[in-house]
């Protein structure tokens, strides 16, 4: 099995049950939430099906490319169903299959595992799928988005595709996974994942272990935060408001790594990403609701 | 009258192993106290619970509320019925308010009135138990209390997994509830793996045969029978590699709880890593992939784990492969946290203890290191020890709390210090110290084995409680968030079995002393809710050490601070405790504290007034008492005084006319008393 043959697979899946395919999100982020396709899609009552891959940062989890099962940037395979399906279960459970998981020789637990995000005011109650001893997914029901409740409740599934894709090929170092196979007018030529991105684990490892300018990520912290209030207080504009706290984010995670951050700053740094992504949650609420007045004055 | 079986089950998405035993037993309470309101007798009520089921079974409930007789007494007669035989405004509403005619008011005196009065008897109908459980049971299902409720989809019933298939039988008849729009069936689903070849639920035929049918689609319902197969499954695969399990209880617990079919699994992991400290391993194994580790009769692990399975087999090894896999990038992950901690010296990290908080008022844990370091010093010199040797693991006591491994493993906090420090070569005294500083973990669990490691827990665990109490952060009735009556428990246990000479005031006086730059309460008020703290612990530790009811009632009030003064008395008294002699000499104690009691005895008496030969005697064994050597020639002599005490008291009048003589019965008595009390309180001998 083959990196994009997984992820390819996966989207096949979804989409032919009832969800659209969705991209990543070109800004850096830590989880496929982060995505607006599911920050906001899991706000408010209207139905949303939509999977979509998303690469995801985690400065800290930077190893340089030399642990074989750490990266700092991991894809996940990113589901949310709303409202949660009553067969949400059995409906993962036949995508494991359709991955070439045969349910007959292994072993699946769903073990308790509540996700919460901090910086998004989140969380759920779910599960981390376990199949044979190997976390392979997060499964999660959201409670809450922004400090917001969530009704209907979604239903979130994330795979995380390197993990499988080592897993169902029996692969101990991640970069020696096969990417995909690329044909040319002189053979066929397979592409490792090493290929693809070791380089890059090697590089921002060290970029935010050694080299980031902390002055400047503090400066940009304020500055992305000063922005995103200025887009959503004075304008209204949660997207783009929104894009700036996915910034500070980045910004906070990579200063982490760098050690710049102390316990005692930490809650407080948290809580202003979490502030302006509360924000934007209810500026798009806002706008939903005269959205739709607006749809009922004209009918 | 007939009985029936009743039968629920909930059969859920995967329910948190945590929750499983609590939420049964709620419901198994709730439904009993439920039952008992109904006036509906039960016979057994038995649980069953399973990662996807909570299932109840009653037997012995009778089909129907028996009929119920009440009888209600209202006004008297006189106020009911007029003198030409009619009855009155007040007659009629009695009636009314029940619902009958008034002819059928009885007019009799019940026991306990005056006066015969109106009385009715009403005969109330049982109602079909069927119908009473229909119309209760949802309400006792969601009114559980369940700790992290969750809603799904669009409803907002909470629970705390989805609810997905409801049975409930009672007898061979479906009770037919409804919970958030799930109605109940006679049927139930079996294991996932079984039910890829059987598509339909399996019909429960009645109550009796839950057990047997689920177990028959892949599914053991009862946790203490999975535990059972699974404890035998991993003594029997450890034993085949010529090794034992190290024994984890909570992990077994554990297994039970996250399986519906219970299998055991025995996988190999690469020799390499048994380069790991043993502790390293068996922790990571637990906490990351709930593995038992094997040791060799040596206590040496073997490179081998057991785990659990939710499945009856491992056709292709699939199941075990896949679990070593993980294993294997989990240890890798605790050689890289080893190898990089030990990159440079612990030390090194010192500083970084500046940023982590211990407590918000208390400071940083570089201000309480210097707190342990004083207070570490100053016990290390009472006990005799090396004091540099203190000061160096007081100081470096905490540094492994920001390495990457404790970062990891919180639980190994201690013992990766003590390895680091091991590592760099450090004296014995100093890292066994460290790793032993956080004895006990438990109220059962080990105390350190050196006296380092004993003075180095003391200090730490003093700081903790006298910091807390500075503060006002003092344990109340079932509140102990800081876990600080664990804490004093240890402190003291440390003292008593090491046999420390010390004494609990002055460690408290030293502790406050150390504390005073944070303390937020006046020290008299913390001095004096530290001194009733530490006492109840002195008390717990006497009874933890299995001392007879009479020795530890007596001896705790004639002191309890000077721990091995305490000890000695105990074990010197524990020789009389089945001592008739002694249940005696407790009475004659009482007698002499009433008489004393009012009463300002001097404390020197002229023997030559004594009178009596009783009193005479008397005041000849106070002499040999108060030139007792030590405790046990104390203890013996006071046996030899239950005679002479039983005399003096038959004969002698303490409080005579005599003023002068009456005075020096009295002293003589009181320093009876003094000296009695130097091992024990008898009055409190019972």
């Amino acid at each position: 099995m083959h990196v994009q043959e997984l992820i390819l697979r996966l989207q096949r899946y979804w989409a032919d049950r009832g969800c659209l395919v969705g991209q990543p999100y070109d800004i850096e982020k830590g989880a496929g939430t982060m995505n607006p396709l599911t920050f906001f899609g899991a706000l408010g009552p209207k139905p949303w099906n939509v999977g979509y891959v998303e690469p995801s940062r985690r400065p800290g989890d930077g190893r340089y490319g030399e642990n074989p099962f750490r990266l700092y940037k991991h894809h996940q395979f990113q589901v949310i169903l709303k409202p949660s399906p009553a067969k949400v279960q059995e409906m993962y459970i036949a995508s494991l299959e359709a991955l070439g998981i045969d349910m007959r020789k292994h072993d699946l637990r769903f073990e308790e595992d509540n996700w919460e995000s901090p910086t998004l005011g989140a969380w759920g109650v779910g599960w981390q799928v376990v199949l044979d001893g190997m976390e392979i997914s997060q499964f999660t029901y959201f409670q809450q988005v922004a400090g917001i409740d969530c009704r209907p409740v979604s239903a979130e599934l994330t795979y995380g595709i390197e993990r499988i894709c080592m897993f169902l090929t029996g692969i101990d170092n991640i970069f020696d996974l096969t990417w995909g196979e690329i044909t040319t007018d002189q053979g066929i030529f397979p592409i490792k994942y090493g290929d693809v991105r070791h380089r890059e684990e090697f590089e921002l490892s060290a970029y935010s272990f050694e080299h980031a300018n902390l002055e400047l990520h503090w400066m940009l912290f304020t500055e992305y935060e000063k922005e995103g209030w200025r887009m959503v207080k004075d304008h209204g504009h949660f997207l783009s408001a929104y894009d700036q706290a996915l910034k500070m984010s980045h910004t906070f995670n990579v200063l982490d790594a760098r050690g710049a951050v102390s316990t005692t700053e930490r809650p407080g740094i948290i809580k202003r990403v979490r502030d302006l992504a509360c924000a934007c949650a209810r500026a798009y609420l806002e706008h939903e609701t005269t959205k739709a007045d607006a749809a009922q004055e004209v009918k | 009258m007939d009985t029936r079986t009743l039968l629920l089950e909930l059969h859920c998405e995967e329910i948190p192993a945590r929750f499983l035993k609590s939420l049964s037993g709620e419901f198994a309470e709730a439904f009993k106290a439920w039952a008992l309101e109904q006036k509906l007798d039960q016979l057994r009520t038995e649980f069953f619970y399973s990662p996807r089921k909570l299932a109840w079974r009653v037997e012995g409930l009778p089909v129907a509320q028996a009929d119920q007789i009440e009888i209600q007494v209202g006004p008297p007669q006189r106020m009911c019925v007029d003198e030409s035989g009619m009855p009155t405004q007040t007659g009629q509403k009695f009636a009314e308010k029940w619902g009958i005619e008034f002819s059928a008011v009885r007019f009799e005196q019940p026991t306990g009135k005056k006066e015969p009065c109106a009385v009715v008897t009403l005969k109330k109908e049982g109602r079909p138990t069927l119908q009473l459980l229909t119309e209760a049971l949802p309400g006792l299902v969601s009114g559980l209390h369940v700790p992290k409720a969750m809603r799904w989809g669009y409803s907002e019933f909470e629970f705390v997994r989805p609810i997905r298939n409801i049975l409930c039988l009672f007898g061979h008849e479906i009770v037919p509830i409804e919970i958030d729009g799930v109605k109940a069936g006679a049927t139930t689903w079996g294991h996932r793996l079984y039910h890829r070849d059987h598509p339909e639920a399996m019909a429960i035929k009645h109550p009796e045969a839950y057990e047997t049918t689920l177990e028959s689609a892949g599914v053991v319902a009862a946790f203490g029978k999975r535990r059972r197969l699974m404890d035998d499954q991993l003594k029997r695969l450890a034993a085949e590699v010529a090794g034992q399990v190290v024994e984890d209880e909570e992990l077994l617990d554990v297994l039970a709880e996250i399986v519906e079919c219970p299998k055991i699994i025995r996988g190999e992991f690469p020799v390499s890593f048994l380069d790991l400290p043993k502790e390293v391993l068996v922790t990571s194994l637990k906490e990351h992939q709930k593995s038992f580790c094997i040791e060799n009769d040596k206590g040496e692990l073997l490179p081998c784990f057991l785990t659990a399975a939710n499945r009856p087999d491992d056709p292709q090894g699939f199941v075990k492969g896949g679990n070593e896999w993980v294993l294997k990038a989990r240890l890798y992950d605790a050689r890289f946290f080893f190898a990089e901690d030990r990159r440079t010296r612990l030390e090194t990290r010192l500083e970084k203890l500046s940023h982590l908080t211990f407590h918000r008022e208390l400071g940083s844990y570089v201000e309480k290191t210097e707190r342990i370091t004083r207070i570490a010093e100053k016990l290390a010199a009472d006990r005799g020890l090396d004091v540099a040797l203190a000061r160096e693991a007081a100081r470096l006591c905490k540094a492994d709390l920001v390495t990457l491994m404790v970062g990891e493993f919180p639980e190994l906090q201690g013992v990766m210090g003590g390895e680091y420090l091991r590592n760099e070569g450090q004296p014995q005294d100093v890292w066994m110290a460290v790793k032993e500083h956080y004895q006990p973990v438990s109220a059962e669990g080990d105390i350190p084995t050196t006296p380092m490691g004993g003075v180095l827990a003391v200090a730490d665990k003093l700081d903790t409680v006298v910091g807390c109490f500075a503060i006002g952060q003092i344990p109340t009735g079932s509140k102990d968030p800081l876990a600080l009556r664990r804490a004093g428990q240890g402190i003291v246990r440390i003292a008593w079995e090491q046999g420390w000479t010390l004494n609990l005031a002055d460690l408290v006086e030293e502790g406050l002393g150390a504390v005073k730059a944070r303390a937020v309460k006046p020290e008299s008020e913390s001095r004096e809710a530290l001194l009733t703290f530490f006492r109840d612990r002195v008390a717990y530790q006497l009874e933890h050490s299995g001392l007879p009811g009479p020795v530890r009632r007596s001896a705790l009030p004639a002191g309890w601070s000077d721990l091995k003064d305490l000890r000695a008395r105990c074990e010197a008294l524990s020789q009389f405790a089945e001592d008739a002699r002694f249940a005696s000499l407790a009475q004659s104690a009482k007698r002499i504290g009433n008489i004393l009691k009012d009463e300002e005895p001097r404390e020197e008496f002229d023997a030559a007034l004594l009178q009596q030969d009783e009193e005479k005697a008397l005041a000849a064994h106070l002499i040999r008492l108060e030139m007792a050597p030590d405790h046990g020639a104390l203890l013996n002599s006071l046996a030899e005084l239950v005679q002479p005490l039983e005399a003096f008291f038959n004969s002698v009048m303490v409080k005579c006319e005599d003023a002068a003589l009456r005075s020096a019965r009295l002293s003589l008595l009181h320093r009876l008393r003094k000296t009695f009390l130097r091992v024990a309180d008898f009055s409190q001998w019972q």
